[in-house]
């Protein structure tokens, strides 16, 4: 009676806490979605600059992003114009591939479009002031945000070459001429006479060409503000390992100096190389019978070659094995034994064939072709003779029997 | 010892006078140099403006010309020599009273028969190596190439086989002239032996493979029963000496035949891989290919003149 009781007290309670929780909860959530789409106008926008006050030097051109955000609760369809922009600069809004003249905003959307302003060469420093009218489609909004632009004088600085290039890493084999192509400009405001210096890694060797000229240089002149390119030519260590090499480029002319690092990959060369100890590429053997011959594989590239298996071309029910079957490296400048054994058909004829080989790695391959000689099984002859010799025994054995009679 | 010496004389004597060996010598050595002269006639023609093939020379017996190749005629007719030979060896002696006669002199009764069979394949290799050396003084005037020293023992071994081959018909032919008393039937005899293994084995031959092994348009195609009947086929055919004669000269004297098969089943890249070195068989690769037949070829000539040795020594002669 007393569980019982107790039990209805508890579900009771919960049933109580529940509802409360549920009628604090609720009504509090529905409130809040009325009073976001109360405080929200029928219509609204703002435009503004991200900055509106830019500084740059001469020379260089702003772009700042004009923020379009639609604060009402319809779409908005928002078209600008540049209302004013002083005399000598280029302005246009855009957006990252094209310009544009409007835009389009969805309800509660934000969008950005870029002011791009470019003052021609011989534009003053100073301050600019940049205006731009923004306005729906029924013209009942519109905003104005205002630009200010200071363009500055730009710093003279003592000195400066200017070095680019457009591939600083070439890969390929030990064996291949890497070209590297430099753009030097001198802006160090006078003619000058630039050192060209390269330092690569022992074994290795740079030059300096002008391009599509078949001569080395060392140094190069350049008038005021001119600009040249010009190749570097990079012949790798033959025997150099894999992997990622730098050569530090340095121009200089007095005190200044401007550095380029180019990078060279060098893959290594696969290759390898088969053959037998004592060149003879002929086996001979009978039909049916294993011929065994131990051939090499020698690394002869400048990588090490992995997974080396090997296949061969027989003619048809012939056998040929290797042991190993495969080799999994070989280091450079490594020989590596393997036994070959080739079984010609049971039913071979007698005579000649060719059995190609080919060591086959990952990268590179090497083929060889050997000469089998099938001969006939010598056995059948002294069987033969066996043979013979007991029939003239036989003969014997006659004439002693039944002779001198 | 003496006993032989005088029978293989007098037997030798009696060959050589004989217009039957002269008619039959005159009549192979004709056809002989007829072919070679013909063959030789065509390699000639053949030949000229070529580089030199290897072994021209082995090809003039070899080659089929016109109407077929000396090794061809001696297969098929070298027979005939044993045959005649020895066919009236022993019953013409008997039916003439001669015999014992012979066996009252002081020899022994075994020097008759050995020194008849001795007599026979001495004639018979006179006869061979005279046809052979004058067909190759033909050869060399014909078309004017030296045989090399390989050409020159594959010949040999040739005539070697050539005169076993010979040599057990004239047993063959002797033995019957010791079973039969009467000289035509034992010319009959060795005729019918003779047509038998040189025609009948080789068509009995297909007619068992056809039975074992049929093919109609339809299975021709399928090279397993296509090799299947071939193997049937040559098995038969082995029983004849012919055969075995036929397929291990074919083998001696053109060292760029490999096997003895007329028909071999090849896979492509076989037939590939052996056309890259492609080179004549050294003498003895070939002789170690027909090393069997020539094994058989053999013995069936000794164990043919030991049944007829052992048949002669048992029977009566005195009596008659």
């Amino acid at each position: 009676m007393k569980t019982k009781t107790r039990r209805i007290l508890y579900t009771l309670f919960l049933i109580i806490t529940f509802t409360i929780g549920a009628s604090f909860i609720c009504p509090a959530t529905a409130k809040e979605e009325t009073e976001k789409k109360d405080t929200r106008p029928e219509r609204g926008m703002s435009v503004a600059f991200e900055y509106p006050g830019v500084v740059i030097s001469t020379g260089d051109d702003a772009t700042v992003d004009l923020i379009v955000k639609n604060k009402g609760r319809c779409d908005e369809s928002i078209s600008f114009t540049i209302v004013s922009s002083p005399k000598g600069w280029e302005t246009k809004i855009k957006t990252y591939s094209f310009g544009i003249s409007g835009v389009y905003v969805p309800e509660d959307d934000e969008k950005t479009v870029q002011f791009n302003a470019k003052p021609a060469k011989d534009t003053k420093p100073g301050t600019y002031h940049f205006k731009v009218k923004a306005r729906s489609a029924d013209g009942k909004l519109s905003a104005s945000p205002a630009l200010r632009i200071t363009l500055t004088e730009k710093e003279k600085e003592k000195g400066e070459i200017e070095l680019t290039t457009s591939y600083p890493v070439l890969q390929g084999p030990n064996d291949a001429k890497f070209e590297f192509s430099l753009d030097v400009k001198n802006k160090i405001d006078k003619d000058a006479l630039f050192n060209l210096t390269a330092t690569a890694p022992k074994g290795w060797q740079t030059n300096f060409k002008p391009p599509y000229e078949d001569k080395y240089i060392s140094s190069l002149r350049l008038k005021d503000n001119e600009s040249k390119s010009l190749n570097v030519e990079v012949t790798p260590d033959r025997f150099c390992e894999a992997g990622d090499y730098l050569i530090p480029v340095t121009i200089s002319a007095g005190e200044v100096k401007a550095e380029a690092e180019l990078t060279v990959i060098i893959t290594g060369i696969y290759k390898i190389e088969s053959g037998t100890a004592t060149g003879i590429l002929s086996l001979t053997t009978e039909k049916g019978k294993a011929g065994t011959i131990s051939i090499y594989v020698k690394n002869t590239g400048s990588a090490s070659a992995a997974n080396i298996e090997f296949l061969s071309v027989k003619p048809e029910n012939w056998e040929v094995g290797f042991d190993p079957e495969t080799i999994s490296t070989i280091e450079p400048g490594d020989l590596k034994q393997i036994e070959l054994s080739i079984t010609p058909a049971a039913e071979a004829l007698v005579g000649d064939y060719a059995v190609g080989v080919t060591a086959k790695g990952e990268k590179g391959f090497d083929n060889l072709e050997f000469r089998v000689t099938v001969k006939a099984s010598a056995a059948w002859g002294w069987i033969g003779i066996g043979i013979i010799m007991l029939v003239i025994i036989g003969l014997f054995g006659l004439f002693v029997s039944f002779g001198r009679r | 010892m003496t006993g032989i010496r005088a029978i293989i004389r007098k037997e030798l004597a009696d060959h050589f006078s004989s217009y039957r060996f002269i008619i039959l010598f005159a009549l192979i050595a004709m056809v002989s140099l007829i072919t070679t002269y013909m063959v030789g006639m065509g390699l000639k023609e053949e030949l000229s403006g070529l580089a030199k093939p290897k072994f021209v020379f082995l090809m003039l017996f070899t080659s089929t010309g016109p109407l077929f190749s000396l090794v061809q005629f001696v297969a098929f007719f070298g027979p005939l020599i044993g045959l005649i030979l020895g066919f009236d060896a022993i019953n013409r002696e008997r039916s003439s009273g001669t015999l014992s006669k012979l066996a009252s002199q002081p020899i022994y009764r075994d020097a008759i028969i050995n020194g008849k069979f001795l007599s026979g394949v001495i004639t018979i290799t006179i006869m061979l190596l005279s046809i052979l050396l004058v067909v190759s003084g033909l050869g060399l005037t014909l078309i004017g190439v030296v045989p090399g020293v390989e050409e020159v023992w594959r010949m040999i071994i040739y005539l070697v086989i050539s005169i076993f081959y010979i040599a057990l018909w004239l047993g063959i032919s002797i033995l019957f002239s010791i079973l039969f008393r009467g000289v035509a039937t034992s010319a009959l005899a060795t005729l019918a032996m003779w047509i038998f293994f040189s025609f009948f084995v080789s068509m009995g031959a297909s007619v068992v493979a056809n039975a074992m092994v049929p093919l109609n348009q339809a299975t021709q195609r399928d090279p397993e029963r296509l090799m299947k009947h071939l193997k049937v086929q040559r098995m038969v055919s082995l029983i004849s000496p012919m055969q075995l004669y036929n397929d291990s000269t074919a083998i001696i004297v053109d060292p760029t035949r490999k096997t003895t098969r007329s028909l071999v089943l090849m896979g492509p890249l076989e037939r590939l891989s052996s056309a890259r070195f492609e080179r004549p068989l050294m003498l003895s690769q070939s002789i170690y290919v027909v090393i069997p037949h020539l094994i058989s070829l053999i013995a069936i000539t000794f164990i043919c003149f030991g049944v007829s040795y052992a048949v002669f020594m048992k029977q009566e002669i005195r009596s008659i």
